[in-house]
């Protein structure tokens, strides 16, 4: 499971980097590309950061239909949020910020499959398989805290078969 | 880290269904060929030359119509062999766009260019008498139409146009590279300069202007233009109900491989025909496909008849091919 939440994590984040360069954040000093997977990040002391995409891991279930045999399809809820304080001090802009994030989101999760790999080793292995993820539905404004702030949450289903290699 | 013996995944995802056409020689009836071998996981956004991408289609469905006799012997009867005694297939999808190969995919029959007209023109249903047509100069290409000084200020950018060569009373498949119509009897278009222009699949947008020239957005679907070939404006796409020419293309549908192997259908000749639900009422040639109450994308319905194409490999005659490329690491059984 752990490969299929890598391979789709690292797809949205390699996408975004093509299609707005720009969009990074700093992280303790590091510049990224401002995709997150919010479950790797240090735990305690951590708050999102505007203007980046974290992707929020749900629940895994077989999916019906598919449950059978030694190879069943999987599923995993998946959550992406994000938020914007808008690029001046008034903050004014900040719903065309998250307009600009909810666009970029949707063309990033196109195609929506990726290669499973295994990135744990160098050269990463491909797994055999593809992961695949249904449309992305971005929800209306949500409370983004207690700053009086607003933020938008993608929900999608990620689809992946197991790996044969446990490990 | 333990080495599992499960058989790897072999379940074919899809969510989407890309079409790709290509021309028929009609006169030599001659497909073009899809060769998997060479070209079977092209990318889905540039298919390999000639073929036409049209899109993502809908609602596609391929249906079987090949009987399968059985001949028996003994006492009492057993079935001892069996032969395809006839070969029928079909296939039927929406369009999701729309365009000119579209509408004439769908239509099935010669596809029209409505030619600006002339003010003083009689009317007519598929467009009057159009303006005169400015010929091409030496030099032009699928993408580059010459048209000199001067006479290239008649075409502004964003205007779509049709070039082709004009009528010359000849008889059978006209227009340059594709074959878009079938002239029996030069009367019968009334010897119309203009016609091969009104039926012609070269036809493009204009996307800027040089002080000669006009660059065609996209390039001609027949290529460059002939020597003697000229350019007309388009201000609208018909087709009809009726008509004596059936359209006759190569197809090639692909399901996207989300899930890693993909699924191609090829189909050597295509020719329009009656959809399979076809019942006294008729059917419906567009399909509303609801977005939200009262929004509706309409989409073009298209239905084919498989025409019949001999495997050089083998000799046999066949209908349509089905290819699947699986998944890097997939199992084969």
């Amino acid at each position: 499971m752990q490969f299929a939440k890598d391979s789709f994590y690292l797809a949205l984040r390699t996408r975004l980097a093509a299609l707005n360069p720009a969009r990074g954040v700093n992280v303790n000093g590091v510049n990224r590309t401002a995709v997150l997977v919010a479950e790797n990040e240090p735990a305690g002391s951590f708050r999102p950061l505007p203007n980046a995409f974290y992707i929020n891991w749900g629940s895994a279930r077989a999916v019906e239909g598919f449950n059978q045999g030694s190879r069943p399809l999987l599923s995993l809820d998946c959550a992406i949020s994000y938020y914007s304080t808008g690029t001046c001090e008034s903050a004014v802009d900040w719903g065309r910020v998250l307009g600009a994030l909810d666009t970029e989101l949707l063309c990033i999760s196109h195609p929506a499959f990726t290669r499973k790999l295994d990135f744990t080793q160098s050269p990463s292995a491909d797994l055999g398989t593809n992961v695949f993820w249904s449309p992305p539905v971005v929800s209306d404004l949500q409370k983004a805290g207690g700053d009086g702030l607003f933020q938008h949450m993608a929900q999608l289903v990620v689809y992946f078969f197991p790996e044969a290699d446990l490990p | 880290m333990s080495q599992s013996s499960l058989r790897s995944p072999m379940t074919a995802v899809s969510s989407r269904m890309r079409a790709y056409f290509a021309a028929v020689d009609r006169s030599a009836e001659s497909a073009t060929i899809f060769d998997p071998a060479k070209h079977g996981m092209f990318n889905l956004e540039a298919p390999p030359s000639p073929w036409v991408d049209l899109g993502w289609i809908g609602n596609f469905a391929r249906f079987c119509g090949t009987t399968i006799e059985v001949a028996g012997a003994g006492s009492p009867v057993a079935p001892v062999r069996q032969c395809r005694s006839s070969l029928t297939g079909r296939v039927e999808f929406d369009f999701f766009e729309w365009g000119k190969l579209q509408m004439a995919l769908a239509g099935g029959a010669q596809h029209m260019n409505v030619l600006d007209a002339d003010p003083n023109s009689e009317a007519q249903p598929s467009g009057g008498t159009p303006r005169a047509a400015l010929a091409l100069l030496p030099g032009s290409t699928a993408s580059e139409l010459v048209l000199g000084t001067g006479a290239v200020n008649s075409f502004a950018v964003d205007d779509l146009l049709a070039v082709d060569t004009d009528y010359q009373q000849q008889t059978g498949y006209i227009g340059t590279g594709l074959s878009a119509a079938y002239v029996r009897d030069p009367q019968d278009v009334l010897r119309d300069v203009n016609y091969v222009r009104r039926v012609t699949f070269n036809v493009g947008r204009v996307a800027g202007k040089t002080a000669s020239s006009v660059l065609l957005a996209q390039p001609l679907l027949g290529g460059a233009p002939a020597p003697s070939a000229a350019a007309q404006k388009v201000v609208a796409f018909i087709d009809r109900e009726g008509g004596s020419f059936f359209q006759e293309w190569s197809a090639l549908f692909v399901h996207q491989e989300q899930s890693g192997g993909r699924i191609c259908f090829y189909y050597p000749r295509l020719s329009p025909s009656a959809p399979h639900a076809n019942d006294q009422t008729g059917y419906e040639r567009e399909h509303r496909v609801a977005i939200s109450s009262p929004l509706g994308a309409i989409a073009l319905h298209a239905s084919f008849l498989a025409l019949p194409y001999t495997d050089r490999n083998d000799n046999e005659t066949v209908l349509c091919y089905r290819a699947y490329f699986p998944a890097p690491g997939a199992a084969i059984y």
